[in-house]
C-alpha cells in the first residue's frame, strides 16, 4: 500500500515548550490510523501542522505526496472533524454547509446533489432547515462529519470525534466511516480517548510529551506491552492457584495472566483436567497504553 | 466570485441572526435618541432661539426642522461607523469561537474570506443605515420639512461613503482582534468615543482649539458636516428667504458645523468629498494590502 501521509522529523516549539520532538510516521492508503496520547502530548499540534494551520519549525508532512507547504491542493484531499464543532450555531444546517461546500467550489446543483448523498449516509435530511446551535451533541456531530465529507476527501481526520456521544451516534459514526473505507478506500486518521476505537485500527502510534513512544498494529503492541489473559470458568481457587501464575477472581470465574499466547497453551497442555470451558484473550489497548506511557487514558482525560 | 458571494451571504445571515450583536449595533443611535429626546433637543432649541436676531420670529416648524436635522444627521454619522464596527465583529468572532480555522481548512483564498468579511460588513452596515435614513426622513417630514430632492439623494450619498469609510476603518482595526474580550472593549470605545470625535455628539465649534484643530484631521469629522449640511440646509435658505440677516444665519451654521474651518480656512463641501472618499479608499487600500502582507501561517 502506498503512503498517504508521511511525516519526516517534525520539530514544534512553543517558548519553552518542545510540543513535537524529530516526530516521523507513515499513514497507508485506505488505513484507519490511531494516533494516541494524553492531552498535551502533541496530537493536536501535530494534527494543525498537518492541516496547515500551524508552521513546523523544522520536518516535511507530504500528503498524497505534496509538501503542504508548497500545495493548497493539500487542502482538498483533507477533511477534518475538529473536537469541538465549529460550525455557525446561529445559521441552518442547511446553510452552514452551503456556505462550507462554496469554499471548494462546491455551488448550486453539485453542492445540493452532494447535500442529498450526504444527508443519505448520515441520516439528517429532517435537520436541514434547523439551526445548528439547537441540535444534540449527536446531531450536531453527524453535520460535522457531514461538512468534513463535503469535497470528497481522501483523508479524514476525526479528532477525538466520539468524545460524550451517546453509544447509538457513536455507532452511527462508526458505521458510515466503516461504508467511507469499503466504499471509497478513505484513509482515516484518528485521535481517540476510547481505546476500543484504536483497538480496531489497522496501525496505532503513541506519542508522549511529543515524541513516538510506540508504534505497531494493535496485535503487535498487545503482544509486546501486554500479555494473554486466559479465562477459566468452573474451577475452584485450588485449582488456579495450582497454575502457578498470577490470577483475578471475577464472579463465576477465574483471570490468569500468562506472557504470551505460547505460554497459555503451554498451561492448557500441562493442566488439561482445568481447562474445560476457558477463552483466552489478548491484552487489551488501555494497558498497552498504560504500559507504554504509565498514564491512563479515560474517555477525555488521563489519569 | 460564487464563494465569495456565499460567504458574503452567510456573514450577513450570521450577523441579523446574532441579536446581541445587532442589538449592540443600535445601541449608539438609541442612546443619541434618548440624548435628544430628553434633553439635547431643547439645549439646541434654547441655543437656535439665542442665535435669533431682535425683531425676528422663527417659525416653530423650521425650528423643529433645524433640532430635528442636528439629530439625524448626529444619528446617521454616527451610527454607519459603529454598525459596520458590529457587522465586521462577525469576522473576530469567527477567530474566537475556531471557526475560521474551519474556513482556513479549504483551499479558498485567504483574500476571499476578507473579502466575504469587508462586503458584508459593507451590506449589512447599508441596509441598517439606509433603512435608519429612511426613518429619519420620515422624522423629518413629521416635524418639518425643508429638505430638496437634491438634499435626500446627498443624504443617500453621505450614508453611502460613511458606510465605505466605517467599513473600511472597522476592517482595518478588526484585523488585529481575535477574542471577544477586544470585541467588547473596541465595540465600547468606539460606541462611546467616535460620536465625540466626529462632532455628533456636540457640534466641533463647541470644542476647545486645540481639540478642534485635531479633530480637523479625522475624516469622520467631514461626513458629519456633510450631513449636517444636507440635513440643515433647507430649513437655513427658508431661514434667508424669511428674511433673516445673513450673519445669523451663517453664525447658526457655523454652531452646527456646516461650515468647518481648517487653518482658518472654509472647508467647502466638494472638498469635504474628497477628504471623505479619499480616506474610506485609502483606508480599503491599507486593509488590501494588510491581506496581502498577511504573515503565511506555513
Amino acid at each position: 500500500m502506498e503512503n498517504i501521509i508521511e511525516i519526516n522529523g517534525l520539530n514544534k516549539r512553543f517558548g519553552d515548550v518542545q510540543a513535537i520532538k524529530d516526530l516521523s510516521f507513515r499513514v497507508k492508503k485506505g488505513e484507519l490510523f490511531a494516533f494516541l496520547g494524553v492531552n498535551g502530548a502533541g496530537k493536536s499540534t501535530t494534527i494543525n501542522i498537518m492541516c496547515g494551520q500551524l508552521a513546523a519549525d523544522s520536518g516535511s508532512v507530504l500528503i498524497c505526496g505534496d509538501d503542504i507547504r508548497r500545495s493548497d491542493e493539500v487542502k482538498t484531499r483533507l477533511g477534518v472533524v475538529f473536537q469541538s464543532s465549529v460550525l455557525d450555531s446561529a445559521l441552518t444546517v442547511y446553510d452552514n454547509l452551503e456556505s462550507r461546500a462554496a469554499l471548494y467550489g462546491i455551488t448550486g446543483k453539485n453542492f445540493r446533489k452532494r447535500l442529498d448523498e450526504l444527508s443519505n449516509l448520515l441520516k439528517f435530511e429532517d435537520l436541514l432547515k434547523h439551526a445548528v446551535g439547537k441540535l444534540s451533541g449527536g446531531q450536531r456531530r453527524r453535520i460535522d462529519i457531514a461538512r468534513a465529507l463535503l469535497h470528497r476527501p481522501e483523508i479524514l481526520v476525526l479528532d477525538e470525534p466520539t468524545t460524550g456521544l451517546d453509544p447509538q451516534t457513536r455507532s452511527i459514526l462508526w458505521s458510515v466511516v466503516s461504508k467511507l473505507r469499503k466504499d471509497e478506500n478513505l484513509t482515516v486518521f484518528l485521535t481517540t480517548h476510547y481505546m476500543e476505537e484504536a483497538a480496531d485500527a489497522d496501525y496505532v502510534v503513541i506519542i508522549d510529551a511529543g515524541e513516538i513512544s510506540a508504534e505497531g498494529t494493535p496485535l503487535e503492541l498487545k503482544n509486546k506491552y501486554t500479555g494473554d489473559f486466559i479465562t477459566i470458568y468452573g474451577i475452584s481457587e485450588e485449582e488456579a492457584k495450582k497454575l502457578g501464575c498470577k490470577y483475578d477472581t471475577i464472579r463465576d470465574a477465574y483471570r490468569v495472566s500468562v506472557p504470551d499466547t505460547a505460554a497459555a497453551t503451554a498451561l492448557i497442555l500441562k493442566y488439561p483436567e482445568i481447562f474445560n470451558d476457558y477463552e483466552i484473550t489478548k491484552g487489551k489497548m488501555d494497558e498497552v497504553f498504560l504500559s507504554v506511557t504509565g498514564k491512563k487514558l479515560t474517555g477525555g482525560d488521563e489519569i | 466570485m460564487i464563494t465569495a458571494a456565499i460567504l458574503i451571504k452567510r456573514n450577513i445571515k450570521l450577523f441579523f441572526k446574532d441579536k446581541g450583536m445587532f442589538f449592540t449595533s443600535l445601541v449608539t443611535p438609541v442612546i443619541l435618541l434618548l440624548l435628544y429626546s430628553t434633553f439635547l433637543g431643547n439645549v439646541y432649541k434654547q441655543s437656535f432661539s439665542a442665535a435669533i436676531p431682535q425683531g425676528f420670529a422663527m417659525k416653530e416648524d423650521i425650528m423643529d426642522a433645524l433640532v430635528g436635522g442636528q439629530l439625524v444627521s448626529s444619528i446617521l454619522a454616527v451610527s454607519c461607523v459603529t454598525v459596520a464596527f458590529c457587522s465586521n465583529f462577525v469576522s473576530v468572532q469567527d477567530k474566537a469561537n475556531g471557526t475560521a480555522k474551519d474556513l482556513r481548512m479549504s483551499p479558498v483564498k485567504p483574500w476571499t474570506l476578507s473579502v466575504g468579511y469587508y462586503f458584508s460588513a459593507f451590506i449589512s452596515t447599508l441596509l441598517i443605515c439606509v433603512t435608519a435614513a429612511l426613518v429619519c426622513l420620515l422624522y423629518l417630514a413629521a416635524v418639518g420639512w425643508y429638505l430638496s430632492a437634491a438634499d435626500v439623494l446627498c443624504i443617500l450619498l453621505d450614508v453611502l461613503l460613511l458606510t465605505v469609510f466605517g467599513t473600511s476603518l472597522s476592517s482595518v482595526i478588526t484585523f488585529f482582534l481575535s477574542t471577544q474580550g477586544q470585541i467588547s472593549a473596541v465595540g465600547a470605545i468606539i460606541s462611546a468615543g467616535y460620536g465625540f470625535i466626529c462632532g455628533a455628539y456636540m457640534p466641533v465649534s463647541q470644542f476647545s482649539e486645540g481639540i478642534r484643530k485635531a479633530v480637523m484631521f479625522l475624516p469622520g469629522t467631514y461626513g458629519t458636516s456633510l450631513l449636517r449640511n444636507h440635513t440643515l440646509n433647507g430649513a437655513l435658505t427658508e431661514l434667508e428667504s424669511a428674511g433673516f440677516p445673513d450673519g445669523a444665519v451663517k453664525a447658526i451654521a457655523d454652531t452646527v458645523d456646516l461650515n468647518l474651518y481648517f487653518s482658518g480656512e472654509k472647508v467647502g463641501t466638494g472638498a469635504m468629498y474628497a477628504v471623505l472618499g479619499g480616506s474610506a479608499a485609502a483606508i480599503a487600500v491599507i486593509y488590501v494590502i494588510m491581506n496581502i502582507f498577511k504573515r503565511k501561517r506555513v
